[in-house]
């Protein structure tokens, strides 16, 4: 059982000791003191309001879709922030650590960080950028947007759906819990093999790395499944596949994409686990191993998990555009068309991402070639995009101004992508930072869209719009910031730059590292306009209040619900009658239109087995990077109990009646909020309502 | 409009890369080089012969629909049957131009066997100069089978010759690189990659690990110098009268982690002949070359 790994190993506490704990490190100092003033903050506060019932009902133990959808968008935030953090301090030392007499400070050789801690950064914003920050907040706009756009109550399976969302956060904690106790992995997001063998990687760092991308990549492949079937299912009468929005589209496409992809890396790791904790040779140099199955494998879900990024992105383009320009999207059948080329060429791709290996010409052609077809459905896009455009009536708000940047960033990472998609090019620039340029215009896209859709439904959820003026500074320091860090970062790759340099040997490359961390001021000043928008939004929210379609010109069915949307969502499952239902039923005056009767809504129960599912994972997870066996044998066993509890759970969710929908709809007509639901114990679930 | 002033940006961008020679892919010193930068500029104009008109247009559409602007509006136009034609059929031949091209550079600037230079090997076997390269935990080991001798972070090569890298290494993943001279390729313990450059000018470069393999990885650099043949003859004596010998036991302790702080040069004679395939052999047999836990943490902090 036990490898040979440095350090002690206890019983009781595993591998943990004191020493584990890096106290004697002042940014972690810093930021430990910054984490605890926060935490405080909030737990302080909801136990000074006494809002820890509301929390655990409303929140914690909530199966509505919608507040699944918010919870996993604002751990994608604070996410975003930490790994912007970790950016910051990258670009940062890059500058100060430039060229060989570059001094160093708080015990460094040069600049602030050693390389190990350097590293350690760069790892950790990789992983929390792709897995962390974006993925759950893509994840959370579908939760809240595709069962509203298809006229659904929820999603298919509400509680597997709260058991995602509480994966991920189990992965996302441990992460966390890597900056205090312990170290976090130091090779790199795509851990580079074999140096996250134990041989060159001893400490629990890519333990961390490893245990917390598997724990949240089954919340991924749970809500995949749960996606695809509330789309392929629970479509409300008269939407046919042709009449479904292109963000419940891409949403189908991105989920097949899941559905198959992580299944895979969750063998890769798991075979890596092998590796480091049975004494395996899956993925080592010698004794049988093959260290590049492993870079095959991790690409073969790294290549498809970019698309599955990109394509709900492309979705939510596809609703502002059309709604802030007045007119339906141009070409919506070759918009479908595209989404599932790009979907199915995404798995024929993934081993430009090591042109080098010194495969032979004809398999670096054949990917090459795969790579460039990306560009036909993407390219159609664009123009289905531009032709929108075409004599329509253009509001420049601020999700269509967060559009537009997304359309110059697709452009100009699509200029560099195609570059990039030619061998004799890569072998020039694979390992530069100019690669890194490149799939920050695409992944910046990603923000840029996630900026757009968080200002485009945000008065859906919370009843009033946020401040346009501040958007607006935000937008315009944000995409500044953008273009000086990344158009810098192009040069230096010209400059022959590579990529993860805790140290800048080069004195040639400090003009642009100074105008990249220029950059970075202003993303700083970008993070201080963003935190000014919510406080003045939520200040003024009287003035803001927003109606079921607050933009004026909305398109799909999720504005025909009062905002913020009641938690039954629809009162009356909608008939639907053509593409654009909303633009047809405003056209034929008929948006305003009430039912003339209400029937009777079967509501999922809340339940508190999801969150403590999720706390059980990620105890689970830190006994196993620890090794302390007796814990993650008890985690593991109450999970276990805890799945054969909800196997016998008969609640099968309660009864609305016609009478109590009609009084919550008379209150909402007054301006009233029906966000909760009714108090109900186990007494009033389903079967004992049936008199 | 915003997009107009982030075009601005581009333009300034690429000249001020013209005017310096720190762009230095722009400035590329032997004919592989060349080749992998012409593409590069072929792969660039041809799209943005599609890109320039397609930000043209949508600068022109935001500019000219904008709202309060009594442009033309037309709300329920959203199919035309031959422009959905188009916007399949334009990315379409612009790929299969690029597509056709990638394929002939590939043949061309294919690592292991280029194109480029098949006639002048085949006319010229004896310009060829074969170099073993050994990247450890955290240097550049090049034997030189053919003139029995061997360097750390030194690469010399003479001027007019086809220079041929095997590459493997001890322990991890690794990439070399030489920015206007020699492609990147991948560089794996148990396995041989090679890379081949061309050297038509004597000049001095630079040359590093750009694929990260642990905390020592900043600091691989190692010197690249094309000489004339007789300063080449030169130098070859001068490192085969070095008193070190690089038999496999001496290998083992050059192995060991260590960070070659400023790339200090080592010269070795008499490597042992087997050294290249004895390393790969090791790495297939399972030996590796641990990384204390003490070693990573501590390096570059606690040293001076």
């Amino acid at each position: 059982m036990h490898l040979q790994f440095p350090g002690p190993w206890s019983p009781l506490l595993g591998r943990l000791t004191l020493n584990a704990i890096p106290y004697t490190n002042p940014i972690l100092q810093g930021t430990f003191v910054g984490a605890a003033v926060i935490a405080l903050l909030v737990v302080g506060s909801v136990l000074y309001f006494k809002k820890v019932g509301y929390f655990w009902r409303e929140w914690l133990t909530s199966v509505d879709h919608k507040k699944i959808g918010v919870m996993y968008i604002v751990i994608g935030l604070v996410m975003l922030f930490r790994g912007f953090v970790d950016g910051l301090m990258m670009r940062t030392q890059q500058v100060m650590a430039n060229g060989p007499h570059a001094s160093g400070v708080l015990g460094s050789m040069h600049g602030f960080l050693p390389p190990y801690h350097f590293d350690q950064v760069y790892s950790a914003h990789g992983t929390i950028m792709i897995l962390f920050a974006a993925t759950p907040i893509l994840t959370g706009f579908q939760n809240i947007v595709v069962p509203l756009q298809i006229g659904a109550r929820d999603m298919a399976f509400p509680y597997m759906n709260a058991l995602s969302l509480w994966l991920t956060t189990a992965g996302a904690v441990l992460v966390m819990i890597s900056l205090f106790v312990g170290d976090f992995s130091a090779a790199g997001w795509v851990g580079l093999i074999p140096l996250t063998e134990l041989p060159y990687s001893p400490g629990v760092g890519v333990d961390y790395w490893m245990w917390a991308i598997q724990i949240s990549s089954i919340g991924t492949t749970l809500n995949a499944i749960n996606m695809i079937v509330t789309i392929v299912k629970m479509r409300a009468p008269g939407m046919t596949w042709f009449r479904l929005p292109i963000f419940s589209w891409t949403t189908l496409s991105t989920n097949i994409i899941g559905l198959t992809a992580f299944p895979v890396l969750g063998v890769a790791l798991a075979l890596l686990g092998a590796d480091r904790y049975l004494g395996t040779h899956f993925f080592t140099a010698g004794m049988g191993g093959n260290l590049m199955l492993y870079t095959n494998l991790f690409w073969i879900w790294g290549h498809p998990e970019v698309y599955f990024l990109i394509l709900p992105v492309f979705g939510i383009l596809s609703e502002v555009v059309p709604t802030f320009c007045e007119k339906p999207l141009f070409g919506y059948v070759t918009m479908v068309a595209a989404t599932f080329a790009i979907a199915g060429v995404s798995w024929l791709v993934w081993l430009h991402h090591f042109f080098t290996m010194g495969a032979g010409p004809d398999i670096n052609g054949f990917f090459s070639i795969a790579t460039m077809l990306v560009g036909i459905p993407t390219g159609v896009k664009v123009f289905n995009w531009a032709f929108t455009m075409y004599r329509a009536r253009i509001t420049y708000t601020v999700p269509m101004m967060w559009a537009m940047f997304g359309l110059f960033l697709l452009l100009a990472g699509g200029l560099t992508g195609m570059m990039l998609a030619i061998p004799a090019v890569n072998y020039t620039v694979h390992d530069s930072v100019f690669v890194i340029a490149h799939f920050h215009c695409m992944v910046l896209l990603v923000v840029a869209a996630a900026f757009a859709g968080v200002t485009y439904w945000f008065p859906k959820l919370f009843g009033f719009k946020l401040s346009e003026a501040w958007g607006k500074v935000f937008f315009w320091l944000f995409s500044s910031g953008t273009v000086v860090v990344f158009a810098a970062m192009f040069a230096l790759g010209f400059q022959g730059e590579t990529r993860r340099l805790d140290w800048t040997y080069n004195t040639a490359w400090m003009p642009m590292l100074l105008v990249e961390e220029f950059g970075m001021l202003l993303y700083c000043l970008s993070l201080a306009a963003f935190a000014i928008m919510l406080v003045v939004s939520i200040r003024d929210r009287a003035k803001n209040r927003a109606g079921a379609d607050p933009w004026g010109t909305s398109r799909t069915l999720e504005w025909l619900t009062p905002s913020p949307v009641p938690f039954y969502n629809f009162a009356m499952t909608p008939q639907v009658n053509t593409r654009d239902e909303l633009a047809w039923r405003r056209k034929h005056g008929l948006e305003n239109a009430k039912p003339d009767h209400y029937e009777a809504i079967h509501m999922p129960s809340n339940s508190g087995l999801p969150v403590i599912i999720g706390g059980l994972s990620a105890v689970w997870g830190f006994a196993m990077i620890w090794r302390i066996w007796w814990l993650a044998a008890i985690s593991i066993l109450a999970i276990i109990v805890c799945v054969i509890i909800r196997s016998f759970d008969k609640n099968e969710g309660y009864h609305l009646q016609p009478g109590e929908i009609e009084a919550m709809e008379r209150d909402l007509a007054t301006g009233m909020i029906t966000s909760e639901q009714p108090d109900r114990s186990h007494n009033n679930a389903i079967h004992a309502e049936a008199h | 409009m915003r997009l107009k002033s982030y075009l601005a940006l581009l333009p300034v961008l690429a000249l001020g890369a013209c005017s310096s020679g720190d762009y230095r892919l722009f400035h590329p010193a032997n004919l592989i080089a060349a080749q992998e930068w012409h593409a590069t500029i072929v792969d660039t104009v041809v799209m943005l012969l599609i890109i320039l008109p397609v930000l043209f247009m949508i600068a022109l559409f935001a500019w000219r629909y904008r709202k309060g602007a009594n442009a033309a509006h037309d709300p329920e136009w959203s199919h035309n049957t031959l422009l959905e034609l188009l916007v399949w059929g334009v990315p379409f031949l612009v790929v299969a131009a690029l597509g056709i091209y990638s394929i002939k550079t590939i043949y061309a600037v294919e690592p292991y066997n280029p194109g480029l230079f098949q006639k002048q090997v085949a006319a010229d076997p004896q310009s060829v100069v074969n170099v073993d390269v050994i990247a450890t935990d955290w240097q550049w080991v090049f034997v030189y089978p053919d003139q029995k001798i061997a360097t750390i972070d030194d690469l010399v090569v003479p001027k007019g010759s086809v220079v041929k890298l095997h590459l493997t290494s001890t322990s991890v993943s690794n990439d070399i690189y030489v920015p206007q001279l020699l492609p990147m390729i991948a560089v794996m313990p148990g396995m041989r990659t090679i890379d081949t450059f061309d050297t038509p000018d004597v000049g001095s470069y630079t040359g590093f690990g750009a694929d990260f393999s642990g905390a020592g990885f900043s600091w691989m650099q190692f010197a690249t110098k094309i000489v004339t043949p007789a300063q080449f003859q030169d130098w070859v004596q001068k490192v085969a009268s070095s008193p070190n010998e690089l038999s496999y036991a001496a290998f083992q302790k050059v192995a060991q982690p260590q960070v070659n702080m400023g790339a200090k040069i080592s010269y070795f004679s008499n490597p042992d002949p087997q050294l290249f395939h004895k390393v790969i052999a090791a790495a297939q047999a399972g030996v590796v070359y641990p990384v204390s836990d003490a070693l990573t943490k501590s390096i570059a902090s606690d040293e001076k």
